[in-house]
């Protein structure tokens, strides 16, 4: 599902991200990516989400060259791919509703798709009594399941997640890692980028395991192996 | 597309009204330079106008002396037809000239009865020359001037309204020139102006465009409310620049003789208005999306 090809990536500045990544990531799999803060986990997902090209070498989804997508179709490759992040990047003054209805709007979906999927996704992450909140109101667990439930409202067939877990408590933690491995179950490929040790252990499949910018380790069922 | 269009339209407006005061000083400087245009662009028409009825009255008038017969004026006046520069030469009689006199001052006692004084008609006869292009009055002028019967004439006012011409010709240019500088100084600023207004909606909606990629807008329905925007910025100036103007001629209208224009100045204003409306919100609609494309290129990274 996706490969990447003798990957490096150089930031401006000379700062080298990435370096000769080999890797293959297969339908179904959950893979936890671990690392510490700029070991180049984040320029990772990147080149996957087509925010980031390579320097050199390929980046292949679903066999296609992901460089090889013209600059004005980028969003359709992006609507394959649902991304969730530490900070949730939700809007502000959009009620959890609205939130994941905007995915939907940005894309050209008719406001009937929209009326009958929103709902229905929000009670999958457990939130369908919620819809109407704004993310002030909600607690950071609840913040990011509305964020899950946006990037699952395209039927994308892989889930990004950086750090969703970063700026939560411990419970809420575990249960954004159930949702995940719920999500997984689906059958929906899940890549996550993760410090938290605790989850990584739980989670128990396939860890890879980044430094300086290289795979130091690359194990199919995995624990937390870094310190 | 439709429903693109329908979306975008909205943020866009979401966006205007979310911007109060930049959008409002946005809104001022696209006022005033359509304002300043518009203004231009009529004061040019009319300027045209006048310039063309000046044209039209420009003339020579060839004042025989008293003595000459009436038979050898008509001949004269042959002559002259006869020459491929004239439009026409009419031939005005001493007792024509004075019902003419008559008839412009009859609302001025004095003169008419200065006139019974005198007892006899004192004016002369007279050939009134139109060119059929008023450049061709230097050429006309010799032409008289040289000719066999020169010495029969009183007088020749050519020079009177040779002057007056080259005046207002000069003004115009003047007024024109001075116009189209300030016009495009304000057309800058304007630019200018917009473009911060729309760098700025960008930049407040850093994370609104980030979100709006991730979950995969494509490009044209992230840049088309930032558009949408610059036009608004031009249709709201082009209304209310012309609800200025249409003032402004409603207050000088009454200073305005109608003369010189040949009928008034607001009822010229209203035959024209539609043409005028049209430049504005074109040259608007131009200089908004030209500032909003400058402001996307720039800022909103893709």
């Amino acid at each position: 599902m996706i490969k990447f090809d003798k990957v490096t990536k150089i930031y401006k500045g000379d700062f080298k991200a990435l370096e000769d990544i080999n890797l293959e990531i297969l339908p179904g799999e959950f893979v936890s990516i671990v690392g510490k803060s700029g070991a180049g986990k984040s320029t990772f997902l990147k080149l996957i989400y087509a925010e980031e090209m390579p320097t050199s070498g390929q980046v292949f989804f679903d066999e296609k060259p992901i460089d090889g997508i013209k600059k004005r179709l980028i969003h359709e490759h992006r609507k394959k791919i649902g991304t969730v992040f530490q900070d949730f990047k939700l809007l502000p003054q959009k009620t959890a509703f609205e939130n994941v209805a905007y995915a939907l709007e940005v894309s050209g979906a008719p406001n009937e798709e929209i009326l009958e999927d929103v709902p229905q996704i929000l009670d999958i992450v457990g939130l369908g009594n919620k819809m109407e909140k704004f993310p002030r109101q909600l607690s950071g667990g609840e913040q990011q399941r509305v964020a899950f439930a946006r990037a699952l409202i395209h039927k994308p067939k892989i889930i990004i997640a950086d750090e969703p877990t970063g700026n939560l408590d411990p419970i809420s933690s575990w249960e954004i890692v159930q949702l995940m491995m719920k999500i997984n179950e689906i059958g929906t490929t899940i890549i996550l980028a993760s410090h938290n040790k605790n989850a990584i252990d739980k989670i128990n499949k396939r860890v890879i395991v980044v430094e300086n910018g290289k795979i130091i380790g690359d194990y199919s069922t995995g624990k937390y192996k870094l310190d | 597309m439709l429903l693109t269009f329908k979306r975008t339209l909205k943020e866009a407006l979401r966006n205007f009204f979310r911007n109060g005061l930049m959008s409002f000083a946005a809104l001022g400087i696209m006022t005033f330079s359509l304002y300043l245009i518009g203004m231009l662009v009529f004061l040019s028409l009319a300027g045209n106008l006048i310039f063309k009825n000046l044209e039209e009255k420009a003339n020579i008038s060839v004042y025989f002396k008293p003595d000459v017969e009436e038979e050898a004026i008509l001949k004269v006046q042959k002559e002259i037809e006869e020459n491929n520069q004239v439009l026409s030469a009419i031939y005005i009689s001493k007792e024509q000239a004075l019902a003419d006199f008559r008839a412009d001052n009859a609302d001025e006692p004095i003169i008419l009865e200065s006139l019974e004084e005198i007892g006899e008609n004192p004016l002369l006869a007279s050939l009134t020359i139109q060119a059929k292009d008023p450049n061709q009055f230097p050429a006309i002028y010799e032409t008289i001037n040289q000719s066999a019967w020169s010495e029969n004439l009183s007088r020749i006012n050519y020079e009177k309204n040779k002057d007056l011409i080259d005046k207002i010709v000069s003004s115009v240019k003047t007024a024109k020139k001075t116009g189209f500088i300030l016009g495009a100084i304000f057309c800058f600023i304007s630019i200018l102006i917009i473009f911060n207004a729309v760098r700025l909606t960008i930049y407040n909606q850093k994370q609104e465009i980030e979100i709006m990629r991730l979950v995969g807008a494509s490009n044209v329905y992230i840049r088309l409310p930032y558009l949408f925007e610059g036009v608004f910025y031009a249709l709201g100036g082009a209304i209310a620049a012309l609800l200025l103007i249409i003032l402004t001629v409603k207050i000088a209208d009454p200073y305005f003789s109608d003369k010189i224009l040949g009928q008034g100045l607001n009822n010229f204003f209203w035959q024209n208005l539609l043409n005028i409306f049209y430049f504005q919100l074109l040259l608007g609609i131009i200089l908004g999306i030209l500032s909003s494309l400058i402001a996307i290129r720039k800022y909103l990274k893709i």
